[in-house]
């Protein structure tokens, strides 16, 4: 148990480290992919929903704290999306790779609606603006999350194997 | 309350869920001094363990390089001080042979041991003073203490000296407080004895010096102390032990005394009586 908090932590650092350094290098029009997204996606999908709202509420935390605005803002936005990505672990609930895709654009924007609902609650932002930044934004986001996502799919279920035979 | 524990467990994914998002919701819910105040308190606690963690790395490699650099500066001073032990040793050494050189009324030439026999006894040892100093054969070799022994060769700069424990020497010695005369001798070189009459008046602690019998070493000159009295099945003598001033295995300076053996001239007149008949 404590093995695998300490890998997934370790993941933690180098995804926040890749986000703030190399990822902003890889924005397609201002567009990034979400690591941690990612991150949490899979270990929802591999441990189910308790370990995901814990580990999407400290890793909120985490980003609330090294970057913060609003205290609880990642926290909450992270922990309602690792217990809507824990529903479908993958132990208990077999997807493919097409309802993998729909899960994460449904987190993506449950995610940022939550986030920027916090934004519009505290600082009064205008609901338009949310809609608007949740389809040229958020959308394309996931596609890119979902690209990043798919290809580390492709690297544990195509590569890995037969890199080990 | 039981029922509520049933409860949590039964919907702990509802119950984690509801207890990470009140969590949120009331970091949210604060003030922005309030929230600085949590995110410092989190900070601290949540980063603490890491950056003590990262801190006593960095002290422990601290420490490493701190470790080698005082074990070189300890080795250095051990150095420098053991140096400052021995001259201050040896400056002691000197003053006390300066003094005693000013009390002694015969001529000295000062020198110091440079080699010593290689086998376990102390029969003779090496000094760095001869002819061209002044030594000549026979000549008495003393320290501070008492009696070292007597010089048996003599080369340009160095000189061999017969210690006290050769077994092959013989000093004339007698008792400091009545005179009663002996012979001091040795068999394995570590025991020095003296053969005294029975009725000798001989006593433990008494103090044994030079008589100034035996024609080389000069009257008065410490011996030892005597330590055990044996009286064996001899009926003519009782044996004395008798325990050394000097310390034979640390003689470092000492002096040559500059006096010609009183057989010398004996020989001398010996040889004139001859020539004239």
């Amino acid at each position: 148990m404590i093995a695998i908090s300490i890998k997934w932590f370790a993941f933690f650092c180098i995804c926040l480290i890749l986000q703030t350094s190399l990822i902003p290098l890889i924005a397609i029009l201002g567009i990034q992919p979400d690591l941690l997204f990612a991150l949490l996606f899979f270990i929802c999908m591999k441990h189910g929903v308790i370990p995901g709202i814990f580990t999407g509420f400290f890793m909120g935390l985490g980003l609330d704290l090294y970057a913060p605005a609003l205290l609880g803002q990642h926290a909450l936005s992270k922990t309602v999306t690792g217990f809507f990505l824990g529903n479908f672990n993958e132990k208990i609930f077999r997807t493919d790779p097409i309802l993998k895709t729909i899960i994460i654009i449904i987190g993506f924007l449950l995610h940022d609606t939550l986030f920027n609902g916090i934004q519009l609650l505290k600082n009064g932002e205008q609901l338009s603006h949310i809609l608007i930044q949740l389809l040229t934004v958020t959308i394309p986001r996931a596609v890119y999350t979902i690209i990043i996502i798919l290809l580390v799919y492709f690297w544990d279920s195509e590569i890995k194997p037969n890199l080990r035979r | 309350m039981r029922w509520i524990i049933e409860l949590i467990f039964r919907y702990k994914n509802i119950s984690s869920l509801l207890l990470t998002a009140i969590l949120s919701l009331a970091m949210l819910s604060a003030n922005t001094l309030q929230q600085q105040k949590i995110a410092r308190g989190l900070t601290l606690t949540l980063f603490f363990p890491f950056q003590f963690a990262i801190s006593q790395i960095q002290q422990a490699k601290y420490f490493f390089s701190e470790n080698k650099k005082l074990k070189e500066e300890i080795t250095a001073l051990n150095l420098k001080c053991n140096t400052l032990e021995q001259a201050e040793e040896e400056n002691k050494r000197l003053r006390k042979l300066i003094g005693f050189r000013e009390q002694f009324n015969y001529s000295l030439i000062p020198a110091r041991a440079i080699a010593r026999e290689p086998s376990h006894l102390y029969r003779s040892i090496i000094i760095n003073s001869g002819q061209k100093q002044g030594v000549e054969l026979y000549m008495p070799v003393i320290n501070k203490s008492g009696i070292i022994g007597k010089v048996i060769q003599v080369m340009p700069n160095i000189s061999m000296v017969e210690l006290l424990t050769d077994p092959s020497g013989r000093v004339s010695v007698m008792t400091k407080k009545n005179n009663e005369v002996g012979i001091v001798e040795t068999v394995d070189g570590r025991k020095l004895f003296i053969k005294y009459k029975k009725h000798a008046e001989i006593h433990i602690y008494d103090t044994l010096v030079t008589s100034g019998l035996g024609g080389i070493y000069p009257r008065g000159l410490s011996v030892g102390i005597v330590t055990t009295i044996e009286e064996k099945n001899d009926p003519l003598f009782k044996y004395v032990i008798i325990d050394p001033t000097v310390d034979f295995e640390h003689i470092e300076e000492l002096f040559v005394i500059k006096s010609s053996p009183q057989w010398s001239l004996l020989c001398s007149e010996l040889d004139s009586i001859g020539k004239k008949q």
